[in-house]
Order: C-alpha cells, then sequence, then structure tokens
C-alpha cells in the first residue's frame, strides 16, 4: 500500500519527504549525543529536554524571544547565501552585523533627539546597510583586485569590527550618565523599531521577512540572480559567455553584507536598544551555519535561521532551569549541523554549493 | 630592557602558540584539506592541557591531552569533509562551534584554579648573549620544542617519503591510489596530527604563556594560522617568521603601555589582524600558484576577475 503511494506520489515530493526524515533522524542523534554531554556534567537530559521544550515553545516569552533573535540572523544568513550563489564564501556576518549596529548607532546618538523617529529609523536602516557592504565590499575588493581569499579576509575584519566597537563603548560613545558601565547611552523612545502587539517582538520581523521574498524574488527570477549562478557554476564559462564576473561578484557581496548590516541595525534598534560589548553573540557564524544548513536557497534559509533562532532561545533556558553555561547550546548547534551535514554524503548527487 | 627587545621577547613567547597552530594547519592543507576548526581545535586544547595540569599537577601531561583533544576534533571534521564531502570552510567552522560550548560546558570549575604551569627556562650560556639570549633562550620548554618542530616538519613534508605521500593526496589523490596508497587515510591521518598540534598551541597558550583559563581565550589565533599558512605559501619555515609577526603586533600593546606611552588600546588591539590583513595583501598575487592542487578547488572556487 505504501509502496503503491509513494510510487504514484510526484518524485519532487518524495525526495522533499526523504530529506526532511533525514533531518529529524539527525537532529535526534544530535540529541542523543547531546544528551550524553548533559549526563557528564550530572545533569538529566529528560529534565533538560522538556525543561528546554518547555520554556521555549510553551512560553509566550520565549516565542517572542525566539522572533527577536531570529531578525538579525535571517538578514545574517541571508548575507551569506547572495555571496555564495556566486560562490563567494562569506564568513565575515558578524563583524558586518556589528559594523550595521556601530553605524546605527552613531546616527542615533547624533540625531535621535533632533529629528522625528521614522526619519531617525530610515537614516539607520541606510547608514547600517551601507556600513555592512563597505565592511563586505574590503573584503570583495581584495579578492577581485589581489586574490585574497575573501573567507580569511572576511573573518579577520570580524575581529577589527569588534574592536571598533570596544573603542567606541570605552571612549567616545561611553554614556557619561549611565552606571560607568562600557555601553551608549539608549535610543531615544521614538527612534525604536515599533513593538507589535504588546509583545517584545518588534518591526524588524517585517523587515527579516521582505528581505528575504525580495531577495527570493532577486535570485529566482531576475538576470542579476541568473548571471550570479552561473558565475558560481562555472565562472570560467560565464567570464567566455562576456559576463562581467568581477561586477557580479563584487555586487553579490556588497548586497550580502548591506544585508548583514541591516541586520545589526534591526539588532540594535528593535532590542538591545544600546551598543555594548558582546551584543551580537556570534549571530554572524550562527547565520553562516544557517545558510550552509539550508543550501543557501532564500527561503529555506530563513527558516532554518528562525530554527537557530530557537535553539540559541533554548540555551536560556539551560541557563536557567539546568544551572548549565549557557554557551553549551553551541554544542547542540554544532551536533545538529554535523548531523546533517554527514547526511548530505548520503545523497547520490554530490553537494556542489 | 629596550623596548624592541621587550617586543621581540614578547613576539617569540606570545607568537609560540600559533606557530604550532600553523604547523599543523600546513601539514592539513598540504594533504588538500583546509579546517577552519583550527580556532576550535586551540580551544578544546587549551581547556583540557589546562585542566590536565590541574588534575595531574604535571604540565607535560596535560599537552599530551592538549594534543589529543585537539586531534579528536579534527578527526570529526576530517570525517566530515573527506567522508561526507561536506563543505570544508563550513564543516571548519561547525568544529569551532562544538569547541566554544564544550568548553564552556566543562571549563567553568577552571576558570579560577591555579596550576603549576610551566615555567621559562633560562638556557645557561646561551641566554648571557647580547640581546638575542634574551629574546630566544628564556622561554618555556614547548616555546624550544617548537625551535625544532618547525624545521622538524619541513623535513617531515619535503625530504621524508611521508611527505611525499601527503604531498600527493593534496596534489594528486588518484596518482596516489594508482599506486595502491589510500589518499583517504593519509589525508585522516594529516588533519588529526594538525589538529593535534593547534591542542599543543593551545595548551602552549594557557600552560606557558598566559596561566590561566577563560572562555574564548584563543581569540582568533586559530584563524590567524589559517591564513598565516596561506601567506607562508604551506612552507612551515616561512610560517616562523608569520608567527613572530603576530606575536610582536601582540607584545606591542603590553609593552608601549608598561612605557606609559598613551596610545590607543583597542587601535593596538585592532593590528595583529590589520597587520595579517596587510601582510595577505602584500603577498597574495603570487601566493595562489604554490598550492595545493586540492585546496586550490576550495579556496578558489570563484575567479580573480
Amino acid at each position: 500500500m505504501s509502496a503503491i503511494s509513494s510510487a504514484l506520489r510526484p518524485p519532487r515530493l518524495r525526495s522533499a519527504g526523504r530529506e526532511a526524515g533525514r533531518i529529524a533522524l539527525a537532529f535526534g542523534g544530535a540529541l542523543v549525543v547531546f544528551g550524553a554531554f548533559v549526563i557528564a556534567k550530572g545533569a538529566n537530559p529528560f529534565t533538560v529536554y522538556s525543561d528546554m521544550v518547555r520554556s521555549t515553545f510553551l512560553n509566550s516569552n520565549s516565542i517572542a524571544g525566539v522572533l527577536v533573535k531570529a531578525c538579525p540572523l535571517i538578514l545574517g544568513a541571508l548575507a551569506v547565501a547572495v555571496p555564495a550563489r556566486a560562490g563567494l564564501v562569506n564568513v565575515g556576518g558578524e563583524g558586518q552585523i556589528v559594523i550595521g549596529a556601530v553605524a546605527a548607532g552613531g546616527v542615533a546618538l547624533a540625531l535621535d533627539s533632533h529629528l522625528p523617529g521614522g526619519m531617525v529609523i530610515l537614516l539607520m536602516m541606510l547608514a547600517g546597510a551601507a556600513a555592512g557592504a563597505i565592511w563586505a565590499g574590503i573584503a570583495g575588493v581584495l579578492r577581485l583586485t589581489l586574490r585574497v581569499n575573501e573567507a580569511i579576509s572576511t573573518l579577520l575584519l570580524n575581529y577589527v569590527a569588534i574592536d571598533i566597537l570596544l573603542y567606541l563603548i570605552y571612549q567616545p560613545w561611553k554614556d557619561m550618565h549611565g552606571s560607568g558601565q562600557p555601553v551608549t547611552r539608549q535610543l531615544a523612545v521614538a527612534a525604536r523599531l515599533p513593538l507589535i502587539g504588546g509583545t517584545q517582538v518588534h518591526a524588524g520581523i517585517f523587515i527579516a521577512i521582505a528581505a528575504t521574498l525580495v531577495i527570493w524574488f532577486l535570485m529566482e527570477r531576475t538576470s542579476w540572480g541568473f548571471r550570479l549562478r552561473v558565475v558560481g557554476g562555472n565562472s570560467e564559462a560565464a567570464r567566455r559567455a562576456g559576463l562581467p564576473v568581477g561586477r557580479l561578484l563584487l555586487s553579490a557581496m556588497l548586497v550580502g553584507g548591506a544585508l548583514a548590516g541591516l541586520g545589526g541595525m534591526v539588532h540594535y534598534a528593535g532590542a538591545e536598544l544600546q551598543l555594548r560589548a558582546g551584543m551580537t553573540a556570534n549571530l554572524g557564524y550562527i547565520a553562516f551555519l544557517a545558510s550552509w544548513l539550508a543550501r543557501h536557497k532564500p527561503i529555506q534559509v530563513a527558516i532554518a535561521a528562525l530554527l537557530l533562532a530557537s535553539i540559541a532561545v533554548a540555551g536560556d533556558s539551560l541557563q536557567i532551569n539546568s544551572a548549565l553555561p549557557a554557551a553549551t547550546v553551541n554544542v547542540l548547534m554544532g551536533l545538529v549541523l554535523v548531523a546533517v551535514m554527514g547526511g548530505w554524503g548520503l545523497r547520490k548527487k554530490a553537494v556542489t554549493v | 630592557m629596550s623596548l624592541v627587545l621587550d617586543v621581540a621577547a614578547g613576539a617569540v613567547g606570545g607568537g609560540t602558540s600559533i606557530l604550532y597552530a600553523a604547523l599543523g594547519e600546513t601539514i592539513s592543507e598540504r594533504a588538500g584539506v583546509i579546517n577552519l576548526g583550527t580556532e576550535g581545535c586551540m580551544l578544546v586544547g587549551a581547556l583540557t592541557g589546562y585542566a590536565v595540569t590541574a588534575m595531574s599537577g604535571n604540565p607535560w601531561i596535560g599537552v599530551v591531552a592538549g594534543a589529543g583533544a585537539g586531534g579528536l576534533l579534527a578527526a570529526l571534521h576530517a570525517m566530515l569533509v573527506i567522508e561526507r564531502k561536506a563543505s570544508q570552510l563550513a564543516s571548519g567552522l561547525v568544529m569551532l562551534f562544538i569547541a566554544l560550548g564544550i568548553t564552556s560546558l566543562f571549563g567553568g570549575s577552571f576558570v579560577s584554579r591555579t596550576i603549576h604551569a610551566f615555567t621559562p627556562i633560562a638556557l645557561p650560556g646561551l641566554s648571557k648573549i647580547p640581546g638575542l639570549g634574551k629574546v630566544l633562550f628564556d622561554h618555556d620548554p614547548l616555546t624550544y620544542l617548537s625551535f625544532l618542530a618547525a624545521p622538524a616538519i619541513w623535513w617531515l613534508l619535503f625530504r621524508s617519503r611521508w611527505g611525499l605521500l601527503i604531498r600527493g593526496a593534496g596534489e594528486r589523490g588518484e596518482v596516489l591510489a594508482a599506486y595502491g596508497y589510500s589518499p583517504k587515510t593519509i589525508q585522516y591521518l594529516a588533519v588529526v596530527a594538525g589538529g593535534a598540534l593547534a591542542g599543543v598551541g593551545g595548551a602552549q597558550l594557557s600552560t606557558a604563556y598566559a596561566n590561566s583559563w577563560f572562555e574564548g581565550m584563543t581569540a582568533g589565533r586559530g584563524f590567524i594560522a589559517v591564513a598565516l599558512v596561506i601567506f607562508a605559501a604551506w612552507d612551515p619555515l616561512k610560517a616562523v617568521a608569520g608567527a613572530y609577526l603576530f606575536g610582536a603586533a601582540l607584545a606591542l600593546s603590553p609593552a608601549l603601555q608598561a612605557r606609559g606611552y598613551a596610545l590607543n588600546q583597542f587601535a593596538l588591539d585592532a593590528l595583529p589582524y590589520v597587520i595579517t590583513v596587510l601582510v595577505l595583501v602584500f603577498l597574495s598575487r603570487k601566493r595562489l600558484h604554490a598550492a595545493p592542487e586540492g585546496l586550490i578547488r576550495t579556496l578558489a572556487n570563484a575567479p580573480a576577475r
């Protein structure tokens, strides 16, 4: 019976079902291994998991927390996906998010008491996107002119961006009327991204969803997206066909950087409301993994980002309920990815991206 | 001591952990596998080295354990990229994540522990050489060991039968297979050896250089090591120079502060990364030609223009 029904189903659906099954299996395997780590720390894995599920998905505050975390993650993951379509590896999401937040913070500190809130938000978005694009553009230009590998240069620029943030919050931008902590003053209320219906979810989620749809459209329905894929597939063929390969690669990098920078702005103006050390909490790296998890397809990338955001929020429950450090959840995230990547090899077709 | 000597001595001490990681990554990349998880291997090496030293009281046992931990994490990377053909760059970052999580899970109780760390040993005679003695011969034993490790790995790669096999696996695996060797096995061994050396580097950081453990203490040193390997054109001896250059950039900040110069600390902190990018810029044009063939497919998946 099931053989007949599976034979009748269109092959695409069948492979999608198999893929979903594989991911579920991978997830289960990761949970078992992570459980062993939890036992090693003297906690009961069943209690830990039920606490994680309960406090993450059965609690409206944490569901809101997942959506808040998903905003910069979705944008940061798209920032990886666009260059990846052209065959470029952007590991600099972290730095681009930081620099986007810094640019937005700079705009806010200068203008939020002089201009109407909506205007400040618009300027912050522009500044964040521009700063992210410049930061990624450095790596893109180095790649095109001097053949410096962009994976390495974007990685190193992450550390430079973080040092810029630290310099600003410890010295010129430090809140002089605050508690003496190295943070900037809070963003003016009018210039914050509006909250949705009394929750902590902010309008950034609409920006993230809109960006996902726009990038999907650009990638799948425009000649730019098509050309990027041609370059990513076979750059030599693209060159012979007369495509401006260099310009396409740079445009992919700039668009990616702008998305991550926008992610930084959204994270600042919607959730953090001030610049502080460690405000990005590895979001850029998690975003990188989300994009690879979904093989750089925009809609799937956004879903993967949402999934990883919920794992990250579940990490907070580890800390509260089981007294394990919140960063422990990185192990679970890593194991899920190991299982999924390991599963890819089971496909007959070689994975090329 | 003059500023130059101070920085030079700091360069050697501070660059050693990166040197070990870069030497390991050279072996791995010569076999055709790039491991961004080097950062993670250093991190687990640093914690394991510190923890085992704290428990056993002997830093040498700690270093061996640190090497084991780094090698183990690298083995997982090797399995994903060799058996499962996962993306080398993505898999490496996943290793970093696992390392961040594991060290945070098990590291908390060691943050405030003190250990019997390695102590600097001034080599009799040699350390009395004016200038040079202080710079080169007043260090912990792992630093002296690294003086020997760099030429030893150069010899391994370019003068030994093993080196031929490793480079063969990175250039033309199918030729090795034709001669009856398994390129997969050789790649596994090279990646695990690379991770073990990164683990030693991490252990040097925690048990000889900083004498402490704190979360994320490697602070990008593993990534720097990966960049170093590229600008050293996959040559262990050139990696020495690169590691000490980074060590010097690290040592500059405390040396200047000790002398009361009011330079911007954050600019100095960013210096090592900026220098690494700049060196990559200046040396980059010819470098890719020296890359093992297998790596070019990973590193240069898109063209220059």
